[in-house]
């Protein structure tokens, strides 16, 4: 059975796009064949992040009319094996693909790959529901505060109601100085008020602006940077596997930030 | 809220009307002996943007949220009042009915379409004359409360709860989230969003929780809001309506001198 993931959060900006290409990469990293479907029909990303945009020649869109076999939408990724990209079209708007259509889509992808992984547009509005229509579980992504936090609450709802059941947290762009010094929510505060178990943090750093723009996903890099091995540890816990979290706090608890704090409180 | 038995909250008192909630525009599930009564809210009291969607919506967290309580197999009577429902929208019903284990088995409608449309579905149909309603009207002024509504369930950002009775919630109030009741509110978890209690005007609901952190309290025409500084610690608090406006008091206080002084 393949796995068929929708990353959502309903706030834009915080990382969706992101994280869909790096897990993507990270999946595929572990051996599986990844198909990551970009929902977000009007304002399509992924191709950007992953570095596939001049590679881009059909769209779902030209699939869904038959202007073209599925096949031949796909775009591969030369780097890592494994890995194809459905792009969406990028002149159209969201209303000219259906639940159903995007059903049958996803369907057939998952007759070939092990994960398909469905990048969601903010929102929660038509190509919302046209992303987790064919979805079966969801990881949330969500920045810590206080407005992405409660977005994230009402997608949850949402897809609770749609019988999505299996919901993983993925709390992005943590700077763990900030929550030390109290200044930002905590992975726990989050956790708190959205009740769904955590897959992974991953912490705030320049080098993932770096990699977008240049449309290299960091965990292809050949130094795997803390953000990269935070997305490939998501990836190994998506498999079942048992993998600790990062200590994010740990280098931030020196003895010059203990007397800091001591004086603020 | 912390050391004070009762304390003293911002008060404002707004127009009876504004806030007189009309508890009736949900779905509603209620057990008839040993069938389970599915109550559609009539079309008339959801005009509009409250969608099939919506309603859709409704029913599913309903039913996830009392799962629990309905014994495998049992039958469903769909009360669709003047809802016009086709072929797929009952049969979207069924399969969610199904999921936990229900079956629908009887449709009342006051539609023909409805009718036709669940008889063609297979489903056994009683056509009502329009008039006839099995609820209170709207308009009719509520006598006597619903029997409680058990929720287990996060009541999450966005979501509404109304009953025209108590409303018990095994989980947190979200912020954004909403619970009206007619009668008491009770959340065992943490109350974060809004909960408005004796929503018919009855100023001698109460709202208990755990942990009460509301984003604002309304019982009958009274409305609070929680003070600026969270308290540093927290208690099952119980929050009721004094002349004064809506006091806090900490539960175990609360049970001392209101509850055992009425007895």
């Amino acid at each position: 059975m393949s796995r068929i993931i929708v990353i959502t959060s309903g706030k834009g900006g915080v990382g969706k796009t992101t994280v869909t290409a790096n897990l993507g990469m990270a999946i595929a990293r572990l051996g599986r064949r990844v198909a990551l479907v970009d929902a977000d029909f009007g304002l399509r990303n992924l191709d950007l992040l992953l570095g596939l945009e001049n590679r881009v020649v059909y769209t779902a869109v030209d699939v869904l009319a038959g202007q073209c076999r599925l096949e031949q939408a796909l775009v591969k990724d030369k780097r890592q094996e494994g890995v194809v990209l459905l792009p969406a079209a990028q002149s159209r708007t969201k209303e000219v693909v259906s639940p159903d259509q995007m059903k049958k889509l996803v369907g057939a992808l998952a007759e070939k790959y092990e994960y398909v992984v469905i990048d969601s547009p903010a929102g929660i509005e038509m190509g919302f529901q046209n992303a987790i229509a064919a979805a079966k579980e969801a990881l949330i992504v969500t920045t810590p505060e206080i407005a992405a936090v409660r977005d994230a609450d009402r997608v949850v709802g949402l897809l609770e109601a749609q019988g999505i059941k299996r919901i993983h947290l993925i709390v992005n762009r943590l700077k763990p100085a900030m929550v030390q010094a109290d200044q930002m929510m905590s992975v726990q505060d989050v956790q708190e008020i959205l009740a769904i178990p955590l897959i992974g943090v991953i912490p705030d750093d320049e080098r993932v602006i770096v990699s977008s723009n240049r449309g290299e996903p960091l965990v292809l890099a050949e130094h795997v940077s803390l953000p990269g091995i935070a997305v490939n540890n998501i990836a190994r816990r998506l498999q079942g596997e048992n993998i600790p979290f990062l200590d994010l706090m740990a280098e931030h608890d020196n003895l010059l930030n203990r007397i800091r704090r001591l004086f603020r409180s | 809220m912390t050391s004070d038995s009762a304390q003293q909250l911002e008060i404002s008192t707004v127009p009876q009307n504004d806030l007189a909630v009309d508890c009736h525009l949900q779905v509603r599930l209620k057990t008839e002996g040993e069938r389970l009564l599915l109550i559609l809210p009539p079309e008339a009291a959801m005009p509009g943007a409250a969608s099939w969607f919506d309603l859709w919506q409704q029913l599913k967290h309903r039913l996830n949220a009392g799962e629990r309580f309905w014994q495998a197999n049992s039958t469903v009577h769909l009360m669709a009042q003047d809802r016009l429902l086709d072929g797929q929208k009952l049969q979207a019903i069924a399969d969610a009915l199904l999921e936990v284990q229900l079956q629908l088995q009887r449709v009342y409608t006051t539609r023909r379409q409805t009718a036709v449309a669940a008889a063609a579905a297979g489903y056994s149909v009683e056509q009502q004359p329009p008039t006839y309603s099995l609820n209170q009207t709207p308009s009719e002024p509520a006598q006597l409360l619903a029997e409680p509504l058990y929720l287990q369930i996060t009541v999450r950002s966005g979501i509404e709860i109304r009953h025209p009775g108590t409303i018990v919630i095994l989980g947190d109030l979200n912020p954004g989230g909403e619970v009206v009741a007619a009668g008491d509110i009770f959340v065992w978890g943490r109350l974060r969003g809004v909960a408005h209690a004796g929503a018919d005007g009855n100023r001698n609901c109460r709202i208990m929780a755990l942990q009460m952190e509301p984003t604002q309290l309304r019982i009958a025409d009274a409305v609070a809001r929680a003070p600026e500084t969270p308290p540093s610690q927290f208690y099952p608090e119980v929050a009721y309506v004094t002349p004064g406006g809506i006091r806090i008091a900490r539960a175990t206080d609360f049970s001392k001198t209101h509850l055992l002084l009425n007895s």
